[in-house]
């Protein structure tokens, strides 16, 4: 599996991890990560290629952490694609806001998850790189 | 009526209680100004009467007067007449004693004139300068009589020439000119030279009764004040009123005064002016008497005149007494003053009572107004005093009754109320506790669905796999929408749905995002989407909240994808109005019935028929589409032609950008 592209998921609900991983684990090497703490220390040591971020996480949410993440030059680079509740709001243009709070990220996907769309929009991320 | 209404309308009649003391002035015043003329002609009245019945009065005193001189001439005469040394000399014809004898008793007794005639009605003597004697007088009328015994006394007349011979200084006395008089009636002669006279005449007889000649004497009137002096202190008592005399007598030779203590207006005795021509008409004329107002000389006065007559009965003279008019129109002026002043005052006091009394009636009325515009406006603790026990007293408490028992009605209203809002918010809480919890795990169920279906976790063996895999995404696609709708419905009815609004492209973000989401469906269904008025549509942009459009096309399009007809098309488009941005949803299909078409935005509408039931709907889509669209100040709305075609539309006001 040399080669293959490395993402991280980061998630408190280990059976959506686990439908994201298969979804996937069909193309890129998957790893996980299940509060936002942890997240952002794996993004760190492991360097994946794009990271899947979930908002609403106990131990430094969704928000923090991809404050975070863009903050560090050294995890800046990496591409982040917020997963999106049914309250909130991601604009597919430039308009990105979040409970009136903006938020820097490459890509938004509603709940609940389509596995093939989420597959395609990753897949077009690292493209893009 | 409708007249009446706009006339108490008026603005000084908007209050009750100026309409009951307008009403009430109203009564005041016609019954006051009837009473007021009714009172000041009987007033009026009264006090001419009083002055007409004393003027009569005093005319009537002073003809006693008068006559009272007359008589003491008579008197003065007749005592001489029977003095030995007269009836002496009349027989012995001794006249130079008798001349001088005579003159003394003339001047003692103040006469003007006293003469002697013999037996034939020669003149023996007179006494008074030039003392002419031996003229006949046989033709007087007095001498005549008194030649026949009888005592005799009137007022005569005197011609000039008689005067000469009586005295020459009496034809002076008695010469007047006429002095122009206003309101007196015009005479050919502009001058008086006869005189007037008090006259008696007695026969001068011997011891056994037989006439040897006649004495006669008497007062000259002219510029003689004497009598109308006296009359006036006697019945006037020298009263005066405003520096004037009230009262005045006169004597008139004919229409002549010439003998008066009325005042010209150089306070001098008015002698040569003349009587007014009514009276003139009434005494002279007619020979009755007047009693009414008169114009003399210049003042008015409650006048009496009476015709003066001499022996034969001829009207030679007018006798008059007068009082001025001034004191009793000065009375009659004052008493109507005060009758009005006394008026006034109790108008002003009627209203001032008017005020108070219908202060009193109105003011509760008006405490029950603005308890009553209270209640309007939902304060109900405003109860009113009960002030009286009439009508509106009764008013009142059966008010504040009505008061108690709607406050009450109000706050079990406002318990029960309480109720309800604490049970609705909890059963929404439970709904979005419940839809919350179900929405996460629907996700996985779904996620892992699509990667069973799409074989992507290994193949599926046989078709009924494949046909249970399939049937399990439907429902469980159909469960997450029903829960979406819920989690919406739970933020609109709590009052936390928030709009927030951003200046967004909204065929971008709202509508390609749900035409996306429904690609499955729409081709699962062969319908076909039909975007009209496209160009404009992608590029309209507007304020709005894109989650919540994003919810509108979301159930607009999901609708026509349920109930439209299979293999149909669905438009979809957009339309720019003066004002605001319009858009609709349309497909073909059954459609909606017209009664159906208000009610299909409320709360779990759902139209009855196999295909709704079969569809599953939450009843909740299209009144989540319609709570949004109205808080963006938009309206919805549906159209249908039975059978064919239904159509939602709805509106967004067009709004400023960068505000």
């Amino acid at each position: 599996m040399e080669g293959r592209r490395k993402v991280l998921v980061i998630d408190d609900e280990p059976d959506l991890v686990e439908m994201i991983r298969m979804a996937l684990e069909r193309v890129f090497e998957v790893i996980t990560a299940f509060n936002g703490k942890e997240g952002v220390a794996k993004a760190r040591s492991d360097r994946p290629d794009a990271i899947v971020l979930d908002i609403m996480m106990p131990e430094k949410d969704g928000f923090a952490a991809c404050r975070e993440l863009k903050e560090d030059p050294a995890t800046a680079s990496i591409p982040v694609l917020i997963l999106t509740g049914v309250a909130e709001h991601f604009g597919r243009t430039k308009y990105h806001r979040m409970g009136g709070m903006e938020i820097e990220a490459e890509d938004f996907i509603p709940k609940p998850v389509d596995p093939n769309e989420l597959l395609r929009r990753v897949a077009a991320l690292l493209k893009k790189e | 009526m409708w007249e009446k209404i706009k006339f108490w309308g008026k603005w000084p009649f908007r209050t009750l209680q100026s309409k009951l003391v307008f009403s009430f002035l109203l009564i005041v015043l016609a019954g006051g100004t009837a009473s007021i003329i009714i009172g000041i002609r009987m007033v009026g009245n009264t006090i001419i009467a009083e002055a007409h019945k004393k003027v009569q009065h005093d005319l009537a005193t002073a003809r006693i007067i008068y006559q009272e001189k007359l008589n003491r001439i008579q008197d003065v005469l007749s005592l001489t007449a029977k003095r030995d040394f007269i009836i002496r000399a009349v027989m012995g014809s001794q006249v130079k004693s008798l001349r001088r004898e005579l003159e003394r008793v003339r001047i003692d007794y103040g006469l003007d004139v006293l003469t002697v005639v013999d037996r034939k009605g020669v003149v023996l003597t007179r006494t008074r300068s030039p003392y002419c004697s031996q003229d006949f007088k046989g033709n007087d009328e007095l001498v005549r009589k008194a030649l026949g015994k009888e005592t005799v006394s009137s007022t005569e007349i005197i011609p000039q020439d008689e005067l000469v011979q009586e005295g020459l200084d009496l034809a002076r006395q008695a010469y007047m000119e006429f002095i122009p008089t206003p309101k007196a009636k015009g005479r050919r002669e502009d001058k008086e030279t006869a005189g007037m006279m008090m006259k008696a005449a007695v026969p001068i007889l011997d011891i056994n009764n037989e006439v040897w000649g006649v004495i006669y004497g008497g007062i000259f009137l002219n510029r003689n004040y004497e009598i109308v002096d006296k009359i006036k202190d006697a019945v006037f008592r020298g009263e005066r009123y405003k520096g004037k005399d009230t009262g005045t007598a006169t004597i008139f030779q004919w229409d002549l005064r010439i003998s008066t203590n009325v005042k010209d207006q150089n306070g001098l005795r008015a002698i040569g002016t003349r009587v007014a021509r009514e009276v003139y008409d009434q005494v002279l004329e007619n020979g009755r008497a007047f009693i009414d107002r008169a114009f003399v000389v210049n003042e008015w006065y409650i006048a009496a005149y009476e015709p003066v007559r001499n022996l034969k009965g001829e009207i030679i003279g007018i006798l008059y007494v007068g009082t001025l008019e001034a004191p009793y129109t000065d009375l009659r002026k004052n008493v109507i003053y005060s009758f009005l002043g006394v008026a006034f005052f109790g108008l002003v006091l009627v209203l001032l009572l008017a005020y108070f009394i219908t202060r009193s009636i109105t003011r509760p009325i008006d405490n029950l107004m603005k308890a009553t515009e209270g209640i309007a406006g939902g304060n109900f603790s405003h109860e009113v005093p009960v002030e009286s026990r009439d009508e509106v007293g009764h008013l009142a408490a059966s008010f504040n009754r009505m008061v108690r028992t709607l406050r009450a009605t109000m706050e079990e209203l406002y318990v029960v109320n309480t109720k309800l809002q604490d049970l609705n918010r909890h059963y929404l809480e439970m709904v979005g506790f419940i839809t919350h919890e179900l929405n996460q795990p629907m996700g996985v169920l779904k996620g892992f669905l699509i990667m069973l279906q799409d074989e992507s976790l290994g193949p599926l063996t046989t078709s009924k796999q494949r046909q249970a895999v399939g049937t399990m995404l439907r429902n469980v696609n159909a469960l997450i929408n029903m829960i979406q709708k819920y989690l919406h419905l739970g933020r609109i009815e709590s009052g936390r749905m928030e709009v927030n609004k951003a200046w967004i492209p909204l065929f971008e973000e709202c509508l390609a995002p749900v035409l996306e989401d429904e690609r499955q469906q729409l081709e699962a269904r062969r319908m076909q989407v039909i975007l009209e008025n496209e160009e404009a549509f992608r590029r309209v942009e507007d304020e709005a909240d894109p989650v919540l459009l994003r919810i509108v096309f979301n159930n607009l399009i999901g609708n026509a994808v349920k109930y439209g007809k299979e293999g149909g098309k669905v438009w979809v488009g957009f339309r720019e109005e003066p004002a605001e941005l319009l858009f609709y949803v349309k497909n073909e299909g059954r459609g909606i019935p017209p009664d159906k078409l208000g009610v299909v935005f409320d709360k779990f509408a759902r139209l009855e028929g196999e295909l709704e039931r079969r569809r599953r709907g939450t009843g909740l889509g299209l009144f989540n589409a319609k709570q949004i669209v109205e808080k963006h100040g938009g309206r919805i709305w549906a159209e249908s032609e039975e059978g064919k075609w239904a159509n939602f539309l709805f509106t967004l006001p067009k709004g400023v950008k960068g505000s």
